[in-house]
């Protein structure tokens, strides 16, 4: 995909809801401090299943705060977590859509591993246990998939390409890099993308826990006490944008999205390869211009497994080489849960940080060095380093890769 | 022990191994036997229902290692645990 790198990306506005709080600032504050977002599982069904922990939004959300209450009803959780981010987003990019024809030459693309999972679960509740005759008729409104593209679209007048995309844990990345290429190959000059997912129903948690995968103290990536991962929920969103669109309106440019891989191991549904991560490692590298001395920091898929872990960390040899002792790695996932399809608009929140603050996020609660994870985790305190370039690892059940390729703003 | 669990949990082993029973000995892993990592989540799932009880959470964190007769231990705790806290299934 180097052919029209002519056009460049850079990011120009972000919004995020999270464990950590309302809003990107509170996300990127929690995680330069070591802050964990996983607390009690908070369920009406809580004391009838397994899983005791998440890392889940706040009570205090509030999406009558920045939603139009007309709308409210319109929304699945999963919607309303993608709405506030995206008027976050917008607000910080100062991009106004009512003027002149900005709203036909913007896209809208959010991943989302499963949509409205909240509605299917209530209204499934209603017609399977409680014999109800009927499901709320907005039911199919709520929860399909692109609903949340859909709603962003309608709110703010945005008329370019417009839809969903989904590959569970990479549904983020993949969005992100769909996005990027829309503006590259000048199907529009901006695009609203990220990922946003609100999954933690009963019938979801119970399908985790049947994996086996579910962490029941805390989440401890590279460390060799991990023992699975904590789920989690939220949503990022992101203000795309050509770079000569955001110099010419003088906008500031938060960090330039250089470039991108993505790869499918074509193996096995769940255990990951590291040959289809390095590859779309070394892809996202390339695509971006970048040699692999130029990376100081890794912002891992990191789920705190048992595969992943192992095979990430052999993953980052094979894509760099001797450089994979020279960079940082961390896996946010530790702090933030892995919020699934969102999970890679939330890292790109830390990303984003680390390039503008010089300051890398920590691997929290790794306190017991595995050896088969030999790199620096960057281990429970966040590291002052100066940021030139960095990678987003995103790996999803499916054995689907997603690497975005971050570099200072320019 | 109860004598019947080690045949019912072999005859699901086999079952999942697609083996002839008579090939599992209590010392063959999950792995030799060729159960990869989600045949053995299932496994897990099959003798939970068929049983009627619940693996610690944990349980099967290392399918690869776990023996045909660690599942047999397994099963025969899990029965003695519910047995004894008549607790229900949940």
């Amino acid at each position: 995909m180097s052919s029209p790198s002519i056009r460049r990306v850079v990011v120009t506005g972000m919004g995020a809801v999270s464990a950590l709080g309302i809003g990107a600032e509170a996300l990127w504050d929690g995680l330069r401090e070591g802050h964990s977002g996983i607390r009690a599982l908070r369920h009406k069904d809580a004391d009838r299943l397994r899983v005791k922990i998440a890392a889940q939004v706040p009570e205090t959300f509030d999406p009558a705060a920045t939603i139009d209450e007309r709308m409210l009803p319109l929304l699945d959780r999963t919607s309303e977590f993608a709405l506030c981010s995206a008027h976050e987003a917008i607000a910080q990019s100062g991009l106004d859509f009512k003027r002149g024809t900005l709203g036909a030459r913007t896209a809208v693309i959010v991943g989302t591993g499963v949509g409205g999972e909240t509605t299917q679960d209530e209204q499934s509740r209603r017609l399977y246990a409680e014999n109800a005759p009927r499901t709320h008729p907005l039911t199919i409104v709520r929860l399909m998939t692109n609903a949340s593209a859909s709603q962003i679209s309608i709110a703010y007048g945005l008329r370019g390409p417009t839809f969903a995309v989904a590959s569970a844990c990479a549904s983020a990345n993949h969005a992100i890099i769909q996005a990027a290429q829309t503006i590259r190959y000048g199907m529009a000059d901006v695009a609203i993308t990220g990922g946003t997912e609100a999954c933690l129903t009963y019938g979801a948690l119970r399908a985790w826990e049947a994996m086996r995968i579910l962490s029941d103290d805390t989440c401890r990536p590279f460390s060799a006490n991990r023992h699975g991962l904590v789920l989690g929920e939220g949503a990022g969103i992101f203000v795309l944008e050509l770079l000569e669109h955001a110099q010419a309106r003088g906008a500031v440019i938060l960090a330039e999205l250089a470039g991108s891989g993505m790869t499918a191991d074509a193996t096995d549904i769940v255990s990951p390869s590291a040959d289809g991560a390095a590859t779309a490692m070394t892809q996202a590298l390339a695509d971006a211009g970048l040699a692999t001395t130029d990376v100081d920091y890794i912002n891992a898929h990191g789920t705190g497994t048992p595969a992943n872990d192992v095979t990430e960390t052999h993953a980052i040899h094979l894509a760099f080489g001797d450089q994979a002792r020279h960079l940082v790695v961390s896996s946010t996932k530790s702090m933030h849960g892995h919020a699934l399809g969102a999970s890679g608009a939330l890292e790109l929140v830390a990303v984003i940080g680390a390039l503008r603050d010089g300051v890398v996020p920590p691997t929290a609660n790794l306190d017991v060095p595995d050896p088969a994870c030999d790199l620096d985790y960057v281990a429970n305190v966040a590291r002052q380093l100066p940021v030139r370039a960095a990678l987003s690892n995103s790996f999803a059940f499916g054995g689907l890769n997603a690497v975005l390729a971050l570099k200072r703003a320019p | 022990m109860n004598e019947t669990t080690q045949p019912q949990v072999f005859e699901m082993i086999a079952k999942s191994a697609k083996v002839d029973v008579a090939t599992i000995k209590p010392e063959s892993t999950l792995k030799d036997l060729g159960i990869a990592s989600l045949d053995a989540i299932e496994l897990i799932f099959d003798i939970e229902e068929h049983f009627n009880i619940n693996f610690p959470e944990q349980q099967g964190a290392n399918f690869d290692t776990d023996t045909a007769q660690s599942l047999v231990t397994a099963v025969q705790q899990a029965l003695d645990a519910k047995a004894a806290n008549g607790a229900e299934d949940k």
